[in-house]
């Protein structure tokens, strides 16, 4: 053993107030999984959701501390280069904890559902007697505010980290949590753990083609820094192939947690299965963060490779946005209707962050917080509609909903327009700035069939609010439940900012205008 | 599947290209062991009985750990054998005993045709990843780990190096993930008792006390017009026994063409 060594190994700098965010969330998460341990189980509830809660406002206040000392100005990398601190990153960070905040009053919500959404004991056979008899009376266990805190941690080192490396245990920091959150649903359990085992080993098989392209990546590079990938593509005198090899994997491993087709199969299944609190969380933070690990390593390792891989990357966001929205039409189950939805929407972003220049950076970060507040108040309000079985998801079973409970039927008609991109609506604006952006880009045609899509996309929208005013309520029509204090925030957080951004969307556009700006 | 393949084939490229740094020893150690590598990734995926699939990974990654001595990288090398092939795998065996290894994969195909057309789409990948590595790495002259391990003063140095400066935050935040694993395991696998467990003595007291049957319930369908599970026992004073059947299954009101006698002495049937 080399008696010197201990002296020729330093410890790189680590700049612990711009990482802050990241280590309040993963911290705090510790915290809950104590406070789970150590604490009789009355106070766990209340305990979980004020831990929950204070950790992501913290995180937030922070974050928009750092972008306030102008780190989105001057962006810095710290931790041995391993974590980028700079505009996207930050909006991003920001975004997932915004979205993370209106889902955890989601998640925590106990009123709608007697004892809340999730599952006492996961452990218990599903459909035993034990089972039901958990249902009835047994709270939902709490494990699920650390989790989500641990899975929003890990979204946040995501969509900051700067090597391959650090950002594959960031991919895996955020879906473990997520797999086992979609396990945990109180009512058809067996739907939620099939859903689960399903993401489970298809997350499993993306993330190891995301390794093998980490392979092939360090091979050709001789480096997993995003920027020292960007250097060899221009100067390295290997084989490009190698490169498009590792990029073709590394992008499977992404478009899979983006839902792209055909990397885009296991979303309905997943999100009918899951509680749709945890399918809210889905939808808005994670989308967030597989596009902000797109847009980085768009934008920094593989920029001046575009010309290359930018029409097949094309040929997917076409596939996303068509298919995404042809399947839509033929769902009959509101769950599986947003998530082709949802796959459609991966599509829209995918089109702006092929703008491959500023503003397709911007519309992007933009278009992503935008969808990401509908569809949680558009899930909030799926959670409300009830008969004797939970959830009433089919279709059908919508008819008339609109004479029943008005307020319901005009906040979710509301939220169908935004979907469809009526004008007034965040919705449109968001649709606005990604197809303007891809069209500065040089991206017509996928404008093109942006537009179709959308306008595809409409007709499912349409027909659920037909089906709410125009149709009889059948005698045994679901209920409505009457939101308790958390989902009330949450569907006003939701309506209120789709409303907003709608009309005054430059209030977010400037910030993220302000923010697109990748450190290399 | 193509995970497990391309390791040989990496290898063997690698090999491949730089033919004057390959000496017979490691040559035939990595003939003899590729083969049997890729012989035994191959049996895995078609083995039926997971036990089998599992004592086949184990020879799989057990070469794959030698692989990884041979080219100089001791400490994975280990790792990989004691960690995965000893603890991980065997952990693994454990799990399948308890489940019970009787257990084999049901061979149905729910879509037609899936299983052929998963071949050939995983055959035409393993082609495409195995010729475009063999391209690209083609003109490389492999380096080997001699010089990156003598930077630090040999292997294990050299990891701790990097693990302890640039990947320091990425093997910190390992831990979050360490975490989550341990608390998911927590909630889907363990179950509270709510309550003391009844002692046999305590059982027998019940059983035997005031206001209840001692003698075993009987079974569903007893003296019934039909043997299904849903239909109630008739106890001797004609009324149907709710005990006999399970708390879980929907009684069902017989319809006249299932209480029609059956003639089963004769062939049954409609006549």
């Amino acid at each position: 053993m080399n008696p010197v060594l201990a002296a020729d190994i330093t410890l790189p700098h680590i700049n612990y107030g711009a990482i802050a965010p990241i280590l309040i969330l993963l911290g705090m998460a510790c915290v809950g999984v104590l406070a789970e341990a150590f604490l009789p189980r009355t106070l766990r509830y209340p305990v979980q959701v004020l831990v929950s809660l204070v950790a992501q406002v913290a995180g937030l206040a922070t974050i928009i501390g750092l972008a306030l000392s102008n780190y989105a100005k001057k962006p810095t990398l710290t931790a041995g280069d391993a974590l980028a601190v700079d505009g996207p990153g930050l909006f991003l960070q920001g975004a997932v904890l915004v979205l993370g905040i209106v889902a955890t009053l989601l998640i925590a919500e106990r009123s709608v559902e007697r004892g809340g959404a999730f599952v006492a004991q996961a452990a218990v056979t599903a459909g035993s007697e034990a089972d039901a008899e958990q249902a009835r009376r047994q709270p939902s266990q709490t494990e699920i505010f650390p989790l989500s805190l641990f899975a929003l941690g890990g979204m946040m080192l995501f969509v900051s980290a700067n090597d391959l490396l650090t950002m594959f245990v960031a991919l895996e920091v955020f879906s473990l949590p997520l797999y086992l959150m979609c396990a945990l649903a109180r009512r058809r359990r067996l739907l939620s753990q099939e859903a689960a085992v399903k993401y489970f080993l298809l997350g499993a098989f993306s993330s190891a083609f995301f390794v093998y392209g980490i392979a092939m990546l360090y091979g050709f590079a001789g480096s997993v820094k995003f920027h020292d990938i960007a250097v060899a593509a221009i100067s390295s005198g290997k084989s490009d192939l190698l490169m498009f090899i590792g990029l073709a994997m590394l992008a499977i491993g992404l478009l899979f947690k983006a839902a792209a087709v055909p990397f885009h199969v296991w979303t309905p299944d997943v999100y009918q299965g899951a509680p749709t609190p945890v399918t809210a969380l889905m939808a808005s933070c994670t989308k967030v963060a597989a596009f902000g690990g797109i847009l980085r390593i768009f934008y920094v390792a593989f920029l001046d490779s575009r010309w290359d891989w930018r029409p097949v990357i094309g040929v997917i966001a076409v596939l996303t946005m068509v298919i995404g929205a042809i399947l839509a039409v033929t769902q009959t189950d509101i769950k599986r209707l947003l998530a082709y939805s949802s796959i459609a929407n991966a599509g829209y972003v995918l089109t702006g962050v092929l703008a491959m220049q500023k503003d397709g950076i911007s519309s992007s970060l933009f278009y992503l917080v935008t969808y990401g507040f509908t569809v949680l108040a558009a899930f909030g309000l799926v959670t409300l509609v009830r008969d004797q079985d939970g959830e009433a998801t089919h279709l059908s079973r919508w008819a008339g909903l609109g004479r029943k409970a008005p307020v319901l039927a005009g906040v979710f008609t509301f939220l169908m327009l935004s979907f469809a991109g009526i004008p007034l609506t965040s919705g449109f604006t968001g649709k606005f700035a990604v197809f303007s952006a891809a069209l500065g880009g040089g991206q017509t045609t996928l404008v093109i069939f942006g537009v179709l899509s959308s306008v595809l996309l409409a007709f499912p929208y349409l027909r659920v609010v037909v089906l709410m005013y125009l149709q009889e309520p059948a005698a045994d029509a679901p209920t409505v439940a009457v939101p308790g204090a958390l989902t009330s925030a949450a569907l006003a957080i939701g309506a209120i900012v789709t409303l907003l951004l709608g009309v005054w969307p430059s209030v977010l556009l400037d910030v993220a205008n302000s923010a697109a700006q990748f450190v290399g | 599947m193509t995970h497990v393949l391309a390791h040989p084939l990496a290898g063997q490229v690698l090999a491949l290209a730089s033919p004057g740094a390959m000496g017979t020893g490691e040559k035939v150690a990595f003939w003899v062991l590729g083969i049997i590598a890729l012989g035994c990734a191959i049996a895995m995926v078609a083995a039926r009985n997971a036990m089998h699939s599992a004592l086949f990974l184990v020879v799989t990654m057990f070469c794959l750990g030698i692989f990884y001595i041979i080219q100089a990288g001791p400490f994975i090398g280990m790792a990989q054998i004691i960690v995965y092939t000893g603890a991980i795998m065997m952990l693994f065996l454990f799990v399948l005993m308890l489940v019970g290894r009787d257990v084999s994969d049901s061979l149905i195909e729910t879509l037609r045709g899936q299983r052929t057309a998963g071949i050939l789409v995983g055959l035409g990948l393993a082609g495409l990843l195995g010729g475009g590595i063999a391209r690209a790495l083609g003109s490389i002259d492999a380096k080997g780990l001699e010089q990156a391990n003598a930077t630090h003063g040999g292997n294990v140095p050299g990891l701790a190096a990097l693990m302890f400066t640039r990947y320091v935050f990425a093997f910190e935040v390992t831990s979050a993930l360490l975490i989550t694993a341990a608390v998911g395991a927590m909630i889907l696998a363990h179950v509270q008792r709510n309550g003391e467990k009844k002692t046999q003595k305590e059982q027998s007291r019940e059983r035997f006390a005031e206001g209840n049957h001692p003698a075993p319930k009987a079974g569903p369908g007893v003296f019934a017009h039909s043997n299904s599970v849903a239909t109630p026992a008739i106890l001797p004073d004609g009324t149907r026994s709710a005990r006999s059947i399970s708390p879980l299954v929907e009684p069902r009101e017989l319809t006249a063409e299932d209480t029609r006698p059956k003639d089963t002495l004769t062939g049954g049937g409609n006549q």
